[in-house]
């Protein structure tokens, strides 16, 4: 018989010699490999998202352009619905599931589609980023590859990191930010085994941006001279972005039930979400497609429209993302909250101006800046990647205190209004949220099956108590199920201290059976139950220990103290790194 | 620990068919049966190192209120304990949910030709490939329509994967108490080389207890010399046990065996242990 890697050895590298030397080395050589992939998929929905833009511009003239995002939303909702197959959602709390849940398992699929159906979405006019999208893509691209080299779930979680890290960095050309990003809200763990690889990803993200696209920051900016006071008024703006990040997060909840409840196919249902953003955009375009124009002219403090009009495009902006989104068009919310942000930052400077005529505030620029830092913040409750992305796609650290300011505040608002951010809200209310070394975690990765312990002695519930009785003596537990002998079906339990009063009487043995002295009503386990339900309900009723039951059969028992031996060694090996 | 099918329920005649092979097999090796009735026109089954999207026919989801009764029915028909029903718990996306992977047996209909592809499970040629591959667990290819086996037939070819089916072969003839016949495919290798596979996996014994008969066939193809194997027998075979490349370029054992022979198949993919 031949040796089982033999012919595959190229397919399992942990095993090569140069990697067995460390292992952090394999990761590294892979997540360059992964970065650069990433990389080049953030570049193609970048060139395809220009091509778009420039192929329907001549159209936008038209009194019937409106319907042009309706399209373009209705495309991508049958492209991911009919073509693809693939369950539509924002892309990032997909990767966070996997994550979670199965060591970053993804399917290949997810490496190309929200690609192809978000150019279709924001290529049209539909208000939306391209961020999450090639996030989604990079993790996909990173779990693919981790699966082909067979690489186990730590790696491949890292690998996806890796994937997410090199397409942020590509798109925006911000490597930082897309190594705080897989780290901060994909991964949630800031270990070395973790950060290393991702760094390299990101960088080799980036270098693949830089190759294709040159290297430019998104958004040139003026030399703002920042005082003390900007840096107070900023605990103003901080609470306005938090209060906006609240309101854009419960909208986008609130349209997007209101969709669902509309009975009407997925496509359509996309369009009229698309058709009404058109119509939006008809009178504000601002509010159309990723926006940065309109961040790059309030960057340079170049904006000119008033008070009042700047407060409408935040509201506008918002219901336009809430419908394109929230109605099955695909994209991310990246884009918006820096377009609502800078909004919002230069809403907040014309209103303190009217305010305090009398003081010189910094330009404008400045206050958009900021406002971006805050809405991305809160939105995500992830303050360091709002600060890193302002620093690095606008190439200046001058804003770099009032930042971390806004930043931080609005991301503590945030999360007292919004204990769990946009992205995680439905993971954490199904239990989908785990953070590595979590007791949600540990107990997420260990499974009814794996805890059984299966060293009871079976009766039956004919069985006289005093041929019990020679079967107490040779068992070791004090439990003991009762099932019927034709059917195999699980009855009861018997405690030794149920019949403890009986077996000091041998005048019994004879003539009591134990369908008489079992308990019927037992609690029991599902082999598919959640652990932390099961010890929930442990302790609810004081139990130490419960019957696995499966198909009306006993499995065996689950008790606390397995519980306890394999939660240990579980968590050593979450945290042996 | 109870031995559990997953069956994946569609509520026609055919499902019928399939799932009366479905409890038969439970019945035969004492096993339950649970059944998953789908509710969305796809789901995810998370392997160890895979990820397979299951894309049902739509016919899967026809006559939903009466599905929970047809398929309690038809596993009552043989004296089996009412069936368990997976309700998904966890979703990838709203409509996408994750089906639980561990069982120790699969059942799953069979495809043989694109015109087969209606009566099986979506386009599930791809889809089973990938769940051989990557399951720990075996899968029942069965018929369209229902015949009980009365014996055991493990194609035994020498590889790694071979030799789990043979393993697997003789549980299930331990379970069923059904005759095991073996039928090996002489090639470059002798007999002898067969025997010593045996012997050295430490088989004998059980090839003595539990084995009726070993056929060797030292002339002709195994594609013509497969009509010796018993009509009514439940075939074990393993699957993919060359290596990719040399499946690629040679073909699989599994899919020329799957082509040829109509008997219900139980194939036995590279990440399935044996608990004997």
């Amino acid at each position: 018989m031949r040796k089982k890697f033999g012919f595959n050895i190229w397919r399992y590298p942990s095993r090569w010699i140069f990697f067995r030397f460390d292992d952090r080395l394999l990761l590294i050589s892979i997540g360059a490999l992964v970065g650069s992939c990433s990389g080049l998929a953030a570049m193609a929905l970048n060139r395809g998202l220009i091509g778009m833009f420039e192929f329907l511009h001549h159209y936008r003239q038209f009194w019937w352009a409106f319907v042009i995002p309706g399209i373009g939303a209705a495309l991508s909702s049958l492209f991911l619905e009919k073509i693809i197959k693939e369950g539509a959602g924002h892309g990032v709390p997909e990767v966070v599931y996997s994550v979670s849940r199965y060591g970053g398992l993804m399917r290949m699929r997810s490496s190309f589609s929200r690609l192809i159906s978000s150019c279709l979405t924001i290529g049209s006019g539909g208000s939306a980023g391209p961020e999450a999208p090639v996030v989604m893509s990079g993790a996909a691209i990173g779990s693919n590859i981790a699966q082909f080299f067979s690489l186990n779930d730590r790696q491949r979680v890292a690998l996806v990191g890796c994937g997410a890290a090199g397409a942020l960095s590509a798109i925006f050309n911000a490597p930082i930010t897309g190594l705080v990003f897989a780290i901060e809200v994909i991964i949630g763990e800031w270990s070395a085994l973790n950060i290393v690889p991702i760094a390299v990803a990101s960088v080799f993200g980036a270098q693949v941006s830089r190759l294709l696209a040159g290297n430019q920051i998104a958004f040139t900016h003026l030399q703002f001279h920042v005082r003390p006071i900007d840096t107070l008024a900023c605990l103003g703006l901080a609470v306005f972005t938090a209060a906006v990040s609240i309101l854009l997060t419960r909208t986008l909840r609130v349209s997007g039930g209101m969709s669902h409840q509309i009975k009407i196919p997925v496509w359509l249902r996309a369009m009229t979400g698309g058709c009404i953003v058109g119509v939006i955009g008809f009178f504000l375009p601002d509010v159309l497609g990723e926006g940065y124009h309109s961040v790059q002219l309030m960057v340079e403090g170049a904006f000119s429209k008033g008070l009042m009009i700047v407060s409408l495009l935040v509201f506008a902006k918002i219901v336009a993302t809430s419908f394109t989104l929230g109605w099955g068009g695909s994209g991310g919310i990246f884009a918006p909250c820096l377009v609502i942000g800078s909004f919002t930052g230069l809403m907040y400077h014309r209103f303190i101006e009217v305010v305090l005529p009398g003081v010189s505030w910094v330009n404008e620029g400045g206050f958009a800046l900021l406002g971006m830092a805050g809405l991305i913040s809160g939105i995500l409750q992830a303050p360091l990647t709002g600060i890193f992305l302002i620093i690095e796609i606008t190439g200046g650290y001058e804003v770099i205190l009032p930042l971390i300011l806004v930043s931080a505040i609005s991301t503590t608002l945030c999360h007292a209004f919004e204990p769990a951010s946009f992205y995680f809200k439905d993971l954490v209310e199904k239990g989908h949220y785990l953070r590595p070394r979590t007791d949600e975690k540990v107990l997420a990765d260990l499974s009814v099956g794996e805890l059984v312990e299966k060293d009871c002695m079976i009766v039956s519930k004919d069985m006289k108590l005093g041929d019990f009785v020679k079967i107490m003596q040779k068992s070791h537990r004090n439990f003991f199920p009762v099932e019927d002998e034709h059917s195999g079906e699980f009855l009861g339990l018997i405690h030794l201290d149920d019949v403890r009063e009986y077996i000091f009487d041998p005048l019994l043995y004879e003539t009591v059976f134990l369908e008489q002295i079992m308990n019927p009503d037992i609690e029991t386990v599902d082999l598919d139950d959640d652990l932390a339900e099961v010890l929930d309900r442990m302790d609810a009723n004081h139990l130490f220990s419960m019957p696995v039951i499966a198909n009306k059969r006993f499995v065996g028992m689950i008790s606390k103290a397995t519980l306890l031996d394999k939660y240990r060694s579980e968590l050593i090996v979450q945290t042996d790194h | 620990m109870t031995t559990r099918l997953l069956h994946i329920f569609r509520n026609t005649p055919v499902g019928r068919e399939v799932l009366l092979q479905s409890t038969y097999f439970c019945k035969t090796i004492n096993a339950d049966p649970v059944i998953y009735i789908p509710e969305f026109i796809k789901f995810l089954m998370y392997f160890e190192n895979d990820v397979v999207q299951i894309d049902l026919d739509i016919s899967y989801l026809r006559a939903p209120e009466t599905a929970r009764a047809h398929a309690a029915e038809i596993v009552s028909s043989f004296e089996l304990p009412e069936p368990d029903f997976i309700t998904p718990i966890h979703f990838t996306a709203s409509t996408l949910p994750d089906i639980p992977t561990n069982f120790d047996f699969m059942c799953c209909p069979r495809t043989v030709s694109d015109l087969s592809v209606k009566i099986g499970l979506g386009y599930i040629g791809p889809r089973v490939r990938r769940i051989i591959q990557s399951a720990k667990f075996p899968v029942l290819i069965v018929n369209a329509v229902y015949k009980p086996w009365n014996s055991i037939s493990v194609l035994f070819g020498g590889s790694a994967n071979a030799i789990t089916a043979l393993r697997l072969g003789i549980r299930l003839s331990r379970l069923s108490g059904l005759p095991l016949d073996v039928f090996t495919q002489l090639g470059k290798h002798s007999k002898e080389h067969y025997q010593e596979i045996i012997r050295k996996e430490k088989l004998e014994a059980d090839m003595e207890q539990y084995v009726r008969s070993w056929t060797v066939f030292d002339k002709g193809y195994l594609m013509d010399n497969l009509y010796d194997v018993p009509h009514d027998s439940l075939v074990v075979l393993g699957a993919y046990g060359h290596g990719a490349i040399k499946e690629l370029i040679f073909g699989s054992t599994m899919e020329k065996v799957q082509s040829v022979l109509l008997n219900n198949l139980l194939i036995v993919g590279p990440k399935y242990q044996s608990p004997m």
